[in-house]
């Protein structure tokens, strides 16, 4: 007995002393960090010749902010999650982040086993997959179903010209609104509003074209969205500032969130919650009736550093998570948000969780929800965005066609 | 004295300030010449250095965001230097009539100074949000509400505001332990000269009280090139970047586009307006000050 304890001991020093050490770090999320820790101890037991420590992205202003000055200092991990897009294009411009592409048919079958053809290909930067995304919040508009019902109305508005009925009917100015159309003047929050909008009119397509480096949002649809913000604004169907929580205190009849806030308003508003619709984001009136409606995918995603010496492993450990519905199953049970899958609404192994009709909606939206423009500007262009766009049409201090060009012009010469 | 000694007390000397040289060159002298490296050379957090001479300046001379921040200091300031000035004179003046639990009040509103930016940012931005208490109060009165931080100038004075009230505490110290300096012989000299309480205060209190009036004026500029919690976490440097400030700037160059270097030359450019700026208000306002 004593002999076999000895062997036990020996074999786990020479296998810990020839493991592959990989350093992983994941988000500064309770949730995130518990499922990536269990995840990682299940591992252990396929594999336990790899040794993955998991760490939480250390605490900055923002885990951008953390990565760099890591990189900097040559402390980076081997890979790590919580990567938007627009991160991910600055990365792979400054050479810091590998490709997917190296592990070739591996991660084409990896893909496939996960359902995400569709989805990948919006994760295309300079011709090659950075990032391995993971999750994939769609952004949706919640509506006060009792608030529309009192009003008459037994769904939620589609149109703008719906959304334009609405707020003529609610209204009050200095009172109540029909809904909050601008996320914020912060450059994110462009995603929450005109790239969203400009998502649900165009079906999808980009605002940028990333091949030409031009904005190409001065089209139709683009005319379309700013006209939409720039009514709404107008005829005071909203406003500026609309105070805080305004759809919980009725102040508003609807706004743009995303599966993030559903655990919060169900614990701080659960009244409120019992009468919420939920739909895609608005859409021009001619909007073909029965199509689906695009919209903004808050995502993130995994990616490799470049200076990791064990890329192999790396992609081994993702290729073992993620060609695994439990992995899924459980990241959904963990963190309550959609995992960047096209088979959330039809896959039975997901059937459990549609009972539940916020992760539904949000679910079913996730293969029509885009990511931003895979850029390396991506606040500059938002800044400017926001200087020259949205802020002169909140403001009415531009007309419509005015704030484009401009806009355009000036992003151009950010993206040129 | 033997030369034993005096080695010993050579050693003993280099000993003692050896630890302030050392803390000196790790955490003042290496940052420093990394600056100098930085503002002349392009660097992206990762691979090598490659040095660019004077491009980093030359570009700042041309890049419009960096004047607009650069008159969103002036605009910060026009507020700031009047505010701080009057509401710390004046708590300074009300501490001296205080009689009792003196301390309680200075304990008080040196809470406001080191509470957290960000907590009294959420506090505020829910106090000023159009619904919020005090536009409950505006529209109650007079029928419409105030768009606090969504007017752009409003938006300067809000913050400002807030500015105001995290600090006036520690400047109305400042400008307390002037009042106090100035002699009692003084002001009664004046009374019996037949010099009214208006006369006392603006030929007597107000000029011996320059030396703290300036101090306060210098402390405010440097804290207005310093601005970055409030506008950070409640306006984000709008409406239309007029609440953008360098210190927001700076930090979006280095971590968000990832461009260091540039940061680092709005950092120094920055830093020698702001003490041209100091040195132009000593210029001007400092005068020496006798109580003799």
């Amino acid at each position: 007995m004593r002999k076999l304890f000895v062997y036990i001991i020996l074999i786990s020093t020479v296998l810990s002393a020839f493991a592959t050490k990989l350093l992983f770090w994941v988000a500064p999320n309770a949730l995130q960090e518990a499922f990536w820790k269990s995840i990682v101890a299940e591992y252990k037991n396929v594999r336990p010749d790899v040794e993955i420590a998991v760490e939480v992205i250390p605490a900055a202003a923002s885990s951008e902010e953390a990565i760099l000055t890591a990189l900097a200092a040559g402390r980076a991990p081997d890979f790590s999650e919580n990567i938007f897009i627009g991160f991910a294009a600055q990365l792979a411009d400054i050479g810091a982040i590998s490709s997917f592409d190296e592990f070739g048919q591996d991660f084409w079958k990896l893909i496939e086993a996960r359902n995400m053809k569709r989805i990948i290909e919006s994760w295309k930067i300079n011709g090659k997959y950075y990032v391995f995304p993971i999750y994939s919040n769609p952004m949706l508009f919640w509506w006060r179903g009792d608030l529309l019902k009192e009003l008459g109305y037994d769904r939620p508005p589609r149109t703008y010209s719906e959304i334009y009925g609405i707020s003529k009917k609610f209204t009050i100015p200095n009172e109540r609104y029909g809904a909050q159309i601008i996320a914020g003047r912060n450059w994110w929050d462009r995603w929450f509003d005109f790239i969203m909008y400009y998502y649900a009119s165009s079906n999808g397509k980009q605002y940028i074209d990333t091949a030409r480096r031009r904005a190409v949002y001065n089209d139709d649809h683009g005319v379309k969205v700013a006209t939409f913000i720039y009514e709404m604004f107008k005829n005071n169907y909203t406003a500026v500032d609309l105070g805080s929580n305004p759809f919980y205190m009725g102040k508003i009849l609807g706004k743009v969130t995303g599966p993030w806030e559903i655990n919060w308003a169900l614990e701080t508003f659960p009244k409120v919650m019992e009468h919420v619709w939920v739909s895609p984001p608005p859409v021009p009136d001619d909007f073909p009736k029965d199509a689906p409606i695009y919209t903004f995918a808050d995502t993130k995603g995994l990616v490799i550093y470049s200076h990791s010496k064990n890329k192999k492993a790396v992609f081994e450990f993702i290729s073992w998570v993620f060609s695994r519905v439990e992995s899924d199953k459980k990241w959904i049970e963990i963190t309550r948000m959609p995992p960047a899958r096209e088979d959330l609404g039809t896959n039975p192994a997901f059937e459990e969780y549609m009972k539940d009709k916020f992760f539904k909606a949000y679910a079913q939206a996730v293969g029509y929800a885009v990511p931003p423009a895979p850029i390396d500007k991506t606040i500059d262009v938002q800044m400017t965005m926001t200087n020259h766009l949205i802020e002169p049409l909140m403001y009415l201090k531009s007309d419509v066609k005015s704030a484009i060009d401009k806009s355009i012009r000036e992003v151009n010469k950010i993206l040129f | 004295m033997p030369k034993t000694l005096k080695r010993k007390e050579l050693r003993f000397g280099l000993e003692m300030i050896g630890i302030y040289l050392g803390y000196t060159a790790i955490f003042w002298g290496y940052p420093f010449l990394w600056m100098l490296v930085l503002t002349f050379s392009r660097w992206n957090f990762v691979g090598k250095i490659r040095f660019v001479g004077l491009e980093n300046f030359q570009r700042i001379f041309f890049d419009s965001t960096f004047w607009r921040i650069f008159l969103n200091t002036l605009n910060f300031l026009a507020y700031l230097i009047p505010m701080t000035l009057v509401t710390s004179l004046l708590y300074a003046l009300a501490l001296g009539k205080v009689r009792y639990l003196r301390s309680f009040v200075v304990f008080g509103f040196l809470v406001a100074n080191v509470s957290s930016g960000v907590a009294y940012s959420i506090m505020f931005s829910n106090l000023f949000a159009s619904n919020g208490p005090v536009n409950r109060i505006v529209y109650a009165l007079f029928g419409t509400t105030i768009p606090w931080f969504s007017h752009p100038q409003l938006a300067v004075f809000s913050i400002c505001l807030m500015i105001t009230w995290k600090f006036v505490g520690y400047y109305g110290l400042i400008i307390y332990a002037g009042l106090q300096a100035i002699p009692q012989s003084v002001i009664e000299a004046a009374k019996i000269e037949g010099a009214d309480n208006k006369t006392i205060f603006t030929r007597i209190v107000l000029p011996l009280l320059n030396p703290s009036l300036v101090t306060v004026s210098i402390l405010v500029t440097t804290l207005t090139f310093g601005i970055f919690t409030e506008p950070y976490m409640i306006t984000g440097g709008g409406p239309m970047q007029r609440t953008l400030t360098p210190l927001i700037y700076m930090y979006d160059t280095a971590f968000r586009r990832i461009n260091p270097s540039y940061a680092t030359v709005v950092a120094l450019v920055t830093a020698l307006i702001s003490f041209g700026l100091v040195m132009l208000i000593r210029r001007l306002f400092e005068k020496e000050v006798s109580f003799e």
